[in-house]
């Protein structure tokens, strides 16, 4: 290494400091203390505090309500996003063929992502009503127990949850077939290719690397999906819409068990974490700068 | 008065430190946190206005949280528990109060309020207040599980208000029957998995002849009574009694349809009553009002009650300011205040509910006056919360018929053994 080199790095490493130390306090940090506090029996109101080890994670190992959390989590996760993306990109090659409108159609799509999702939870509370909901009403009157239901109360905040955020997917993936240059589908057209095949070996492949980071956005989003639940069902009935997070909340700021709530915090961490790098590596494969 | 002030400023700058001005030099300031008050007028202002005009020198700023119970008690535990003295005086919800006075953020108000001074306000509003030899606040606003009927409709099939639930199905059963109104239900309840459905448990509990806690501290004294009555709910479901979706039903959910002449029976609480009697609803001057009914066999029934309590924080800076405030808005004139007309809340002070004025603002108060003298309080203790949260889902699950109400009660009552457990 010259001189000159070890200068330049001297001179990277002061620049990247501040946003070193920044990101250490921010995020580090915190991360570290709820992995601390996951080791401890903490309950202030008791003045409780004492360190237990692997403790709550042995519990939580043969908790029955922890597995099911992690099942709603998982079935929230898979079916919201897997609609999500078919339905953003079906919707992103619409707006591309849609010939007027195309501003007022883009502004309508974008009014339920900019929603705060406490608003279209209270809006969805009202459709999915028994008696008086749009939902019923459009479905021929019958009094459909939305929420109420542990078969559908699931299904019905998946459909709340692909609503709300589909749009982000349809923007992202119209944004891209924008750049995709004319010529490739002329010469296309010009080698005789059908509308599906043209669909399938071109513009699918194109969009794979947008895809690919939507996935990742949302597949993170919808393991740490909160507030729907929380407003709409407060994960009942009978827990069949209780995730991870809501229940690490029900454990840490309803009950005050802040150990025992910050062990499920380091699960959804640890689930997080692992799925984000698994998606980083499948982007780095797919030639994408991670 | 003047010598009370100047006290007051000699013990702010005592305690106050360098974040107090020196004494003498200004007025105090004490910091009211408060739900968010509902309803068409707001009492709070005018009362705050009433108390620095009687105690010059002290100002009061109020703050008000979020209307949402889970966001207030988030608030209030992130700040007690980091010791904060940002605010002064705070409201409630009466199931915190034996927590909040166990983790000992509040100040014991005992040797400043005398037993004599709360023997105004409901029995049942002053256990909740005055947990393990302490007296941790005052009560403020009560609420009563009552049951609403449609007077109208009973009368016109000659019964009057059921005493039992049995006696309740059949008149459900008549009426229906008799008014073929496909879109008129029987008896509409809370039961989404949230705290509301525990208060209609314990209710059923209570009108079985049992309780959540025993006498001696045991969870659950007589689980076959109890799964009798979690049973006879989802039966209620079941049978058609109650339309399924009371299941995912809360107070507002279940308060319109009946607002609406859709149902012959409701289980709610006394400002239920205001809404059904406004100018325009369909049902004005049809709604009656009765105890909740007992169960054959079991007890006669009573009515869970709620409400909010004066608290003071124990690290305030002005604590003779804020017991101050608290003792005015508990007082006779404070509470006259919130049974004015259009206030949607109903006083602790149970001489009110015969007093002229406030009987004309809401006349159903002479009636819920008794209903609340029968009342019972959910358990006063300081492991409620974490009971109420580990039962919600259970009791949910009996309700829906994912579980038969032996295993939900018999799961429930595994893991509460366990979260105390670890408490000792």
């Amino acid at each position: 290494m010259t001189a000159r080199q070890r200068a330049d790095r001297r001179a990277g490493l002061a620049f990247a400091a501040p946003a070193m130390l920044a990101l250490s306090a921010l995020a580090a940090y915190p991360a570290l203390w709820v992995l601390w506090l996951s080791l401890q029996q903490r309950v202030p109101i008791f003045g409780i505090a004492r360190f237990v080890g692997l403790d709550h994670f042995v519990f939580l190992a043969g908790d029955a309500r922890f597995w099911n959390a992690v099942r709603v989590t998982l079935v929230f996760t898979l079916a919201s996003v897997a609609l999500e993306l078919t339905l953003g990109v079906a919707v992103a090659l619409a707006l591309q063929r849609q010939r007027s409108g195309r501003r007022l159609a883009l502004s309508l799509l974008l009014l339920g992502w900019a929603l705060p999702s406490v608003v279209t939870a209270k809006l969805f509370e009202w459709l999915y009503h028994p008696s008086a909901g749009l939902v019923n009403v459009v479905l021929g009157g019958h009094a459909i127990n939305w929420l109420g239901d542990p078969r559908l109360a699931l299904p019905g905040l998946v459909a709340a949850d692909v609503w709300r955020t589909m749009p982000f997917v349809a923007l992202l993936c119209y944004a891209r077939l924008l750049t995709i240059p004319v010529e490739v589908y002329e010469a296309a057209r010009v080698d005789g290719a059908s509308r599906g095949a043209t669909l399938r070996s071109i513009t699918l492949p194109l969009l794979r690397p947008i895809l690919l980071i939507a996935l990742l956005f949302r597949t993170l989003d919808a393991l740490r999906a909160f507030d729907l639940m929380f407003v709409l069902t407060g994960g009942g009935p009978a827990n069949t819409t209780e995730t991870l997070t809501v229940y690490a909340y029900r454990s840490l700021f309803q009950t005050l068990q802040l150990g025992f709530g910050a062990a499920i915090g380091v699960v959804v961490f640890a689930l997080v974490m692992a799925v984000a790098w698994a998606y980083l590596r499948a982007l780095r494969g797919a030639g994408v700068a991670a | 008065m003047i010598r009370r002030a100047g006290l007051l400023l000699a013990l702010a700058a005592l305690l106050g430190g360098c974040a107090e001005p020196p004494a003498g030099s200004g007025p105090i300031t004490i910091v009211f946190k408060h739900a968010k008050i509902l309803g068409s007028l707001d009492p709070i202002p005018g009362l705050l206005r009433e108390f620095e005009r009687r105690h010059p020198g002290v100002t009061v700023r109020s703050e008000p949280l979020s209307w949402t119970s889970d966001e207030q008690h988030q608030f209030y535990v992130i700040n007690l528990d980091g010791r904060t003295p940002s605010f002064d005086v705070l409201l409630l919800d009466v199931i915190w109060v034996p927590e909040f006075a166990q983790a000992g953020w509040l100040l014991d108000l005992s040797p400043w309020v005398m037993p004599e001074e709360l023997a105004p306000h409901f029995p049942a509003a002053v256990a909740a207040a005055t947990w393990g030899h302490g007296v941790w606040g005052m009560p403020w606003n009560m609420n009563v599980g009552v049951l609403y009927y449609r007077s109208d409709l009973l009368a016109k099939y000659g019964m009057t208000a059921p005493r039992t639930w049995e006696a309740l199905v059949e008149q459900a059963a008549r009426v229906r029957a008799g008014e073929r109104d496909p879109r008129l239900d029987g008896v509409l309840w809370q039961g989404k998995q949230y705290e509301g459905l525990v208060v209609n448990t314990l209710e059923h509990f209570w009108a079985s002849g049992t309780s959540l806690l025993g006498d001696d501290g045991r969870v659950l004294p007589d689980p076959e009574r109890a799964a009798a009555a979690l049973g006879f709910m989802r039966g209620l479901v079941e049978r058609g009694v109650s339309p399924g979706w009371v299941t995912a039903g809360d107070e507002e959910l279940t308060r319109r349809p009946f607002g609406d002449g859709r149902a012959v029976f409701v289980r709610s609480w006394p400002y239920a009553l205001d809404l059904f009697e406004t100018p325009d609803s369909p049902v004005r001057g049809r709604v009656g009002i009765a105890a909740l009914p007992g169960h054959a066999g079991g007890a006669a029934g009573a009515g869970a009650t709620g409400g909010f309590h004066l608290a003071v924080n124990r690290r305030t800076r002005h604590p003779d300011a804020a017991i101050a405030l608290v003792r005015f808005l508990a007082s006779d004139y404070g509470q006259r205040a919130i049974a004015a007309p259009g206030v949607a809340l109903y006083p602790t002070r149970a001489a009110l509910y015969h007093d002229a004025a406030a009987v004309r603002a809401h006349p159903g108060m002479p009636r819920f006056h008794d209903l609340a003298l029968a009342a019972r309080p959910r358990p006063v203790t300081p492991y409620y919360l974490m009971m109420s949260t580990t039962l919600q889902p259970e009791f949910s699950a009996a309700v829906v018929g994912v579980k038969r109400p032996e295993q939900a009660l018999a799961y429930a009552r595994r893991r509460l053994e366990y979260m105390l457990s670890g408490l000792r």
